[in-house]
């Protein structure tokens, strides 16, 4: 009790424990959901479990001017059911969202509905149990469940993406509660994402993109790279071509044949990215694009994204399954990668 | 209700450290103005910013229109394009429209 002295949020005070759940669900100020309630004793133990005090500034955001200070990001991370030990992950990713390429406040209020996915590269995650295998992007495991879940929470109550308010997706989807997962470390035949973005192996990173829906691919049993990769790269226009990035998830059984096969990380991606290219007339007529490519478009050939290194390639999720899944970042943003301070 | 079972909890909402500049002075017409006009390159929005400069002109001598589009509904302004509509203009009207 002693050590509450430095938090400076408004203290609300509830008559019990089940009136302060009804506020913290009605008041427009979470996600709908029940929440820990954040005490202080509760704040200031996820404060120290990265080693923050409270008044420390993560990261300002430019547009709106809001500074994200230690503190705000513990209380939502308690909210959000965080253990204290994910507290370096949380403030790293809430960090990245600040950085100006995010373009934080754009994709917080677009009709497109994004919500931030987290990414978690390195021994951190098997550390603190953030699950990489089966279900990596679904429910069961709290580390992923609840850091997600303080991404959503940061960017609904620090920043002020509140539906109808700020938040003006025409859909959202349920990524938008919680949305984060490991790369799996001993599936990939390549280099991890943290050493992609130049970072040591031994060091953990993570990465936030403004991520739309999953959509998950079906590659048909086929184990030849350049057939499956084939069905992965067609999959990829449903994407729409404006779009500034995308992220492939690979299942370790997909991961295997390219292992098998000896195709690269760059190989793969370039593949990929071909194969997602189509003449404005194609996307006219066998894409619903109807008359929106004219004159020299016509034969012009459009990829998916800009360039093949607007494609981010992990690999995660349960040993078994023909399965890779895309997942689409809002317009004009470049997902960001930061180093984990533990 | 007992002393017991109260909760103190902290609040998780953050606040724009912007101060709002509140609304520009209007001028008291148009005439002799210099209006600029800021797309934000929606497919629609410089045909409805023109149909607006159309209205404007038909009503007041203005000095004359500026257009302007930054480019992507996506991002601010460029710091450019603000800085030379803030120098030449009296008047700016954005407009987005699908």
């Amino acid at each position: 009790m002693s050590q509450t002295t430095s938090l400076t949020s408004a203290r609300i005070r509830h008559s019990d424990y089940d009136a302060a759940q009804e506020y913290y669900m009605s008041e427009g100020i979470g996600d709908g959901l029940p929440v820990v309630p954040p005490t202080p004793e509760k704040v200031e133990a996820m404060l120290a479990g990265a080693g923050l005090r409270a008044a420390d500034v993560i990261a300002e955001e430019r547009v709106r001017g809001v500074v994200f200070t230690a503190e705000k990001v513990a209380v939502n991370a308690v909210m959000a059911g965080c253990k204290p030990e994910y507290m370096p992950v949380v403030a790293a990713a809430a960090e990245a969202v600040c950085e100006e390429p995010f373009n934080f406040h754009a994709n917080s209020t677009s009709t497109n509905g994004v919500g931030v996915l987290v990414v978690v590269s390195g021994p951190i995650a098997k550390r603190i149990g953030i699950n990489s295998g089966a279900v990596a992007m679904g429910h069961g495991f709290r580390a992923n469940a609840t850091i997600g879940r303080a991404l959503g929470l940061i960017k609904i109550n620090l920043y002020g993406s509140v539906p109808y308010d700020m938040d003006k997706s025409t859909f959202g989807h349920p990524g938008k509660y919680s949305f984060c997962f490991a790369e799996d470390d001993a599936a990939i035949p390549w280099e991890p994402l943290r050493v992609e973005k130049g970072y040591a192996e031994s060091d953990s990173s993570v990465t936030v993109f403004a991520a739309n829906s999953p959509v998950q691919v079906n590659t048909q049993n086929e184990s030849a790279p350049e057939d499956f990769l084939s069905i992965v790269g067609d999959a990829s226009v449903v994407l729409g071509e404006r779009h500034s990035e995308f992220l492939l998830t690979l299942s370790p059984e997909l991961m295997g044949y390219i292992r098998a096969a000896g195709w690269s990380k760059s190989q793969v991606k370039q593949f990929v990215w071909e194969r997602g290219i189509r003449t404005g007339a194609d996307l006219n007529e066998k894409h619903r694009r109807i008359s929106l490519y004219r004159g020299d478009d016509l034969h012009k050939r459009i990829p998916v994204v800009a360039s093949v290194e607007q494609i981010t390639l992990v690999g995660a999720g349960g040993a078994a399954g023909p399965f890779a899944s895309l997942t689409g970042a809002w317009g004009d943003v470049i997902s960001i990668t930061k180093r984990i301070r533990e | 209700m007992t002393q017991q079972n109260e909760l103190v909890t902290l609040d998780p909402r953050g606040a724009s450290m912007h101060r709002s500049e509140g609304i520009a002075v209007r001028p008291a017409t148009l005439d002799g103005k210099v209006i600029g006009l800021l797309s934000n390159n929606k497919p629609n929005s410089e045909l409805l910013l023109r149909d607006v400069a159309d209205l404007i002109e038909a009503e007041y001598a203005v000095k004359r229109v500026i257009a302007a589009n930054k480019g992507s509904h996506r991002i601010p302004a460029p710091a450019e394009i603000i800085a030379e509509l803030a120098d030449k203009c009296d008047v700016v009207i954005a407009a987005t429209a699908e």
